[in-house]
């Protein structure tokens, strides 16, 4: 659903100590409506298993809400899940993929 | 395609996901943050779906059917409504307080939503119909639940509320709304998205309490052994009420179980 | 009775509140408000309303745990569906006096301990009469102690602390929102009571005495809290003349003009008019009014 998010939407560059920049993203409202309107661009309704993600995007294993950041994720960040409430760390899936692990 | 686009917030590098924790958790679990929320996907659907929205011809069949069905939600919701009132005198926090009243008006509002619904639908003895239709494992539980509030069991009835309850209701609730007639579907929608407020909640207060205390991991593991038995039935009867045969029961409990792994009830 | 208690629904309730008088509003006031520079800059003053707004929040919790826990007990749905918005009313009230109490200068993690230290010891016990009623999942009692007895008592000291607060347009629309709640509040506890009090006569010789003892402690409330009120109304009156314009001017409260009015006159005002409005409501539902014993 996603595929066109990693490239149409990077528009600058972050360094990251030593690690390769990171790409920084717009983000545009999604449809999303569940949070008030200042955050509803930084989340998005899952569409199920063909939906794919972004570098800029993880789902919340709580609610299955996909959370959306300005920058690309990578592991270690935190993000929150402002529909579900949980605060959460990104970290790398079994699959090489990006995924979130809840914080408690 | 949603979520793309040249235009937009171009330089602005702020987020939510930069605030710190307790600014977060301010502003979620604060009446404001819930008041905007709800106007986003309610404003616009009075009593749960939009007016304009058509009625889907039914059959004698499909409406019992649906009547059916829907006679079980109330009961789910008031005992959510019942233990999330008696939870709000036993948050620790102002905020989980403030929280636990924002759940108790969407556990009323649910109540209300389907009992109209009903209604719609023709059933005029609501009370007396939801008695006789809904489901005696969903009463068992309510009974259970309450007395875990009644006792002052906060742990306890989070667990069985927010986390067990609601995760059965968000279950059959999404699996509903894929088959369900439009204003059922709509009025389901919205009730989901209250549920990932209710659920998250559950989950992130419990995992916060059990991380330093595992004494309380043992004895809620130990609970949730307890009424594991009573939530397969309570999702076998509704499933059954939806019309399905026990091998096309969807993934059964999925989330249930996923929750209960990351809470590390898993035992 | 079944029309009468249709009005009881959660959508009305969002359509009146959130969608209604409170649209647009920032925990109860415009985004663009201010507490009044005074109230900000000057210690005796800024002291005042912390002191006013701490009461506020006790009372506000004790709203909060006595609509939540009567949820369980009410006889029927509509009730319940009442009391959950009522619910959601006492804990907006509670976040929005609390950020007020930030708004003064109390640091978010010392708001807890602020509220303990200066609570009014008599309003606490107050509460503890009504919230033994729920506690016991009285209903009848419940409702009268809360929505007769304790929003009562709110709803004229909103209206008093709006009328005094002329000069302070940010708390004025902060409880031009609470009064409009309370409302709804009263007009419950009178109406859904009334015809509760009727099925249950002899639930009345214990209502009467909890009346009476809450109205005990009520005044001994009001007679701390306007007791060392002096000095600080004429400070106030003081840095109006300096500035040559008092925003009290030409403002009365039930009959008391707020700018010449003695702490005892508005004690003595305040008084009379919740306990009149005491007596007026529970005669409506067929209860007796109790005197209270005068706080010495």
């Amino acid at each position: 659903m996603n595929d066109d998010l990693d490239t149409a939407n990077s528009v600058e560059f972050e360094t990251d100590s030593d690690e390769a920049p990171r790409r920084r993203f717009e983000l545009e409202e999604t449809g999303f409506r569940e949070v008030p309107k200042r955050w509803r661009k930084f989340y998005r309704l899952w569409d199920g298993p063909g939906d794919t993600l972004a570098p800029n995007e993880v789902i919340c294993p709580v609610c299955k809400v996909v959370i959306r950041s300005h920058r690309e994720l990578r592991p270690g960040d935190r993000v929150y899940c402002m529909p579900c409430m949980s605060r959460l760390v990104v970290a790398r899936g079994p699959d090489g993929g990006l995924i979130a692990d809840v914080l408690y | 395609m949603v979520g793309t686009g040249e235009t937009g917030d171009t330089g602005d590098a702020w987020e939510p996901h930069l605030l710190d924790e307790d600014e977060f958790l301010r502003e979620v679990q604060s009446f404001e943050f819930w008041f905007e929320a709800i106007e986003g996907y309610l404003g616009d659907r009075p009593n749960g779906y939009d007016p304009d929205l058509v009625e889907a011809e039914l059959d004698d069949a499909e409406r019992d059917q649906l009547v059916t069905i829907l006679c079980n939600y109330p009961v789910g919701e008031t005992a959510a409504l019942e233990a999330s009132s008696g939870l709000v005198r036993l948050a620790a926090t102002n905020p989980s307080q403030i929280f636990m009243a924002t759940q108790v008006a969407d556990e009323a509002r649910h109540v209300e939503v389907f009992r109209r619904r009903l209604e719609h639908l023709g059933v005029s003895d609501l009370d007396t119909t939801i008695a006789s239709r809904a489901n005696p494992e969903l009463l068992e539980f309510k009974r259970t639940l309450l007395g875990f509030v009644d006792d002052g069991q906060w742990d306890l009835a989070v667990f069985a509320q927010n986390v067990l309850l609601e995760t059965m209701e968000d279950t059959v609730f999404r699996f509903h709304q894929t088959t369900a007639d439009p204003v059922t579907a709509q009025i389901l929608e919205g009730v989901i998205a209250d549920e990932r407020r209710h659920l998250g909640f559950g989950e992130n207060d419990l995992g916060r309490r059990l991380a330093g205390d595992p004494q309380r991991r043992a004895q809620l593991t130990e609970v949730r052994a307890r009424l594991d038995p009573l939530v397969l039935r309570c999702f076998e009867a509704t499933y059954r009420d939806l019309g399905l045969r026990p091998d096309e029961f969807p993934e059964l409990g999925r989330s249930y179980l996923d929750a209960v792994e990351r809470l590390g009830l898993g035992g | 009775m079944a029309d009468f208690l249709s009005q009881y629904s959660i959508q009305r309730w969002l359509e009146a509140c959130p969608q209604g008088y409170l649209d647009g509003t920032v925990y109860g006031h415009d985004p663009d408000e201010t507490e009044a520079e005074e109230v900000l800059t000057i210690d005796s003053l800024r002291e005042a309303s912390i002191a006013v707004t701490v009461q506020l929040i006790a009372g506000e919790r004790c709203a909060l745990a006595a609509s939540s826990g009567l949820i369980n007990c009410a006889p029927d749905d509509a009730s319940k569906m009442f009391l959950a918005t009522q619910t959601l009313d006492e804990a907006r009230h509670v976040e929005i006096f609390t950020q007020r109490l930030m708004d003064l200068g109390i640091k978010k993690e010392d708001v807890n301990s602020t509220v303990a230290d200066l609570a009014n010891p008599n309003l606490v016990k107050f509460a503890e009469v009504l919230l033994e009623k729920v506690a016991n999942k009285d209903f009848v009692a419940g409702v009268v102690g809360q929505n007769i007895v304790l929003e009562g008592m709110a709803f004229s000291v909103f209206e008093l602390l709006q009328a005094s607060s002329a000069g302070n347009p940010k708390f004025a629309k902060t409880l031009a929102g609470t009064i409009a709640d309370e409302r709804r509040h009263v007009g419950f506890g009178e109406n859904r009571i009334g015809s509760l009090i009727q099925e249950h006569p002899e639930k009345r010789p214990e209502v009467e005495k909890m009346q009476a003892e809450m109205s005990y402690y009520m005044l001994a409330t009001f007679t701390d809290m306007f007791s060392d009120a002096g000095q600080r109304m004429e400070e106030a009156k003081a840095i109006a003349a300096q500035r040559d314009e008092n925003p009290l001017d030409g403002v009365s409260w039930h009959g008391a003009d707020l700018m010449t009015a003695t702490p005892d006159v508005m004690e003595a005002v305040l008084a009379d008019t919740v306990l009149g409005e005491f007596k007026t409501r529970l005669g409506r539902i067929g209860i007796e009014y109790q005197s209270p014993k005068v706080p010495a």
